[in-house]
């Protein structure tokens, strides 16, 4: 019943990707970067979700991915529950993935990623298309969606040393 | 194979159904959740517009205070950019200036004359705005959608179609209303259709919003050849927009004829939503 310095800093750890996730669905951050370079942005949200779900799901719950998602359509002003449900594709996918692999490398999760992001597109084009009065841009999809997919990697690298110092140093 | 569906189907079965630690509800329950909810909102009744409000004037306003310490230092790094270019635009203005003195003088007799012209001529552009100013309170860029969110709703007179403005100049139309804010729909959006006007010989066109900066012309007159730079007006046609409002200038990019406008859709901070009474109005 002590007090347990490793126990509090894993519930903090946990926190960060929990964290991220609303911070970037409630602020005005984004990542957009067309000042830059015209056609460069990508879905970091997606990113977040599709590791921590992969890696360690009982730090991202469903429930905080739901309300981020409908964070994001009322920041954005898309219909409600859009983005929820692409979060929760991604969530899905990431769920089956880690149902049936045992070996994880950064490609197995890569290559695996482009399933989530396709039938996350797919169920965000079928809701506006079919049930909102918004046009879309497919291109700009499409060059979002490969940046998501490009910068993955990265990203991986980055949380896989967050959980490392979060999960581990504390057993030393 | 048989073997390999029954696989499948456990695998997704599992993981749509699975509860992790801590977690009280399974992934399933929150896609029926989503689904219901996005039905919901699609079909509009009067229930979950009240609903739809109050959810977005509290994200609002806790997305406000979130941004601040970033717009904060925004802020900053602009001032700091701006407090170093002064010297080199203190020197860029005083060429202006006696242009711009050399002109006023033309000015002047032709201010008299379009004095004396309208004094003739009963126009409906004569009309002043009756308009209230707002503060952008969330400008986020987003790659699908190009909108930013106002402090000012239903509570102050604002309305779905109103047209809204940068100065003198316009930049959009409110496409959402809450009690306590609004959503602008910005004139670069891809859903964004704008009546426009332009040149000596008045050409009309839609300004259609690309996702870009620059909006493109469309609908112009056949084996039209327009100008550059020429001052791009709203023509009313629409009915909802006065006409005369100035847009931006003309410009030829990528063999297509755009619209550098005015104002900076990236750059804005207090608006004036014009309050016309749409009720007299068809909604464009």
């Amino acid at each position: 019943m002590g007090f347990n310095v490793g126990n509090l800093r894993n519930k903090i750890g946990n926190l960060g990707p929990i964290f991220l996730l609303y911070f970037l669905s409630i602020t005005e951050i984004d990542t957009q970067f067309s000042d830059l370079f015209e056609i460069l942005s990508f879905n970091l949200q997606i990113i977040i979700i599709y590791y921590w779900v992969l890696r360690n799901p009982s730090v991202i719950g469903n429930g905080n991915i739901f309300f981020a998602g409908i964070i994001n359509d009322v920041i954005t002003g898309l219909p409600l529950g859009t983005s929820s449900l692409c979060y929760l594709v991604v969530s899905l996918v990431a769920s089956y993935i880690k149902n049936v692999t045992v070996n994880v490398t950064l490609f197995t999760d890569w290559f695996t990623f482009l399933i989530a992001i396709f039938f996350s597109n797919l169920t965000y084009i079928i809701l506006i298309l079919n049930f909102s009065e918004y046009e879309y841009n497919y291109i700009e999809l499409l060059y979002n969606s490969f940046f998501t997919f490009l910068f993955f990697p990265a990203f991986w690298v980055v949380f896989n040393f967050y959980k490392k110092i979060v999960y581990i140093k504390y057993d030393d | 194979m048989s073997t390999n569906r029954d696989d499948f189907g456990i695998a997704i079965r599992s993981a749509l159904l699975q509860r992790g630690a801590g977690q009280k509800f399974s992934l399933f329950v929150f896609i029926c959740l989503s689904i219901l909810i996005f039905f919901l909102d699609s079909f509009p009744s009067r229930a979950m517009d009240i609903s739809r409000s109050v959810i977005n004037d509290s994200i609002y306003r806790v997305s406000m205070m979130s941004s601040s310490p970033f717009k904060f230092i925004n802020l900053l790094k602009n001032k700091t950019v701006i407090h170093f270019n002064v010297r080199k635009e203190n020197i860029e203005l005083k060429n202006e200036l006696e242009i711009l003195r050399n002109k006023d003088f033309n000015l002047e007799f032709l201010a008299s004359e379009n004095k004396r012209l309208k004094e003739k001529l009963v126009s409906s552009t004569e009309k002043k705005y009756n308009y209230v100013t707002a503060k952008v309170i969330i400008d986020k860029n987003s790659p699908f959608l190009k909108s930013v969110i106002l402090n000012r709703g239903t509570k102050s007179g604002s309305k779905k179609g109103m047209p809204v403005l940068d100065g003198n100049y316009l930049v959009g139309r409110i496409v959402e209303t809450n009690y306590l804010s609004s959503r602008v729909l910005l004139l670069n959006d891809l859903n964004s259709r704008i009546p426009v006007t332009f040149g000596d010989i008045p050409v009309q066109a839609i300004m259609t919003g690309d996702g870009r900066d620059k909006p493109r012309l469309e609908y112009l007159p056949e084996n039209f050849e327009p100008l550059e730079k020429e001052t791009v007006f709203t023509s009313g046609k629409d009915g909802i927009f006065s006409p005369g409002i100035p847009v931006g200038k003309t410009l030829f990019e990528k063999e297509s004829i755009k619209v550098k406008l005015f104002s900076d859709p990236n750059q804005l901070s207090y608006l004036n939503i014009i309050l016309t009474d749409l009720s007299k109005k068809e909604i464009f």
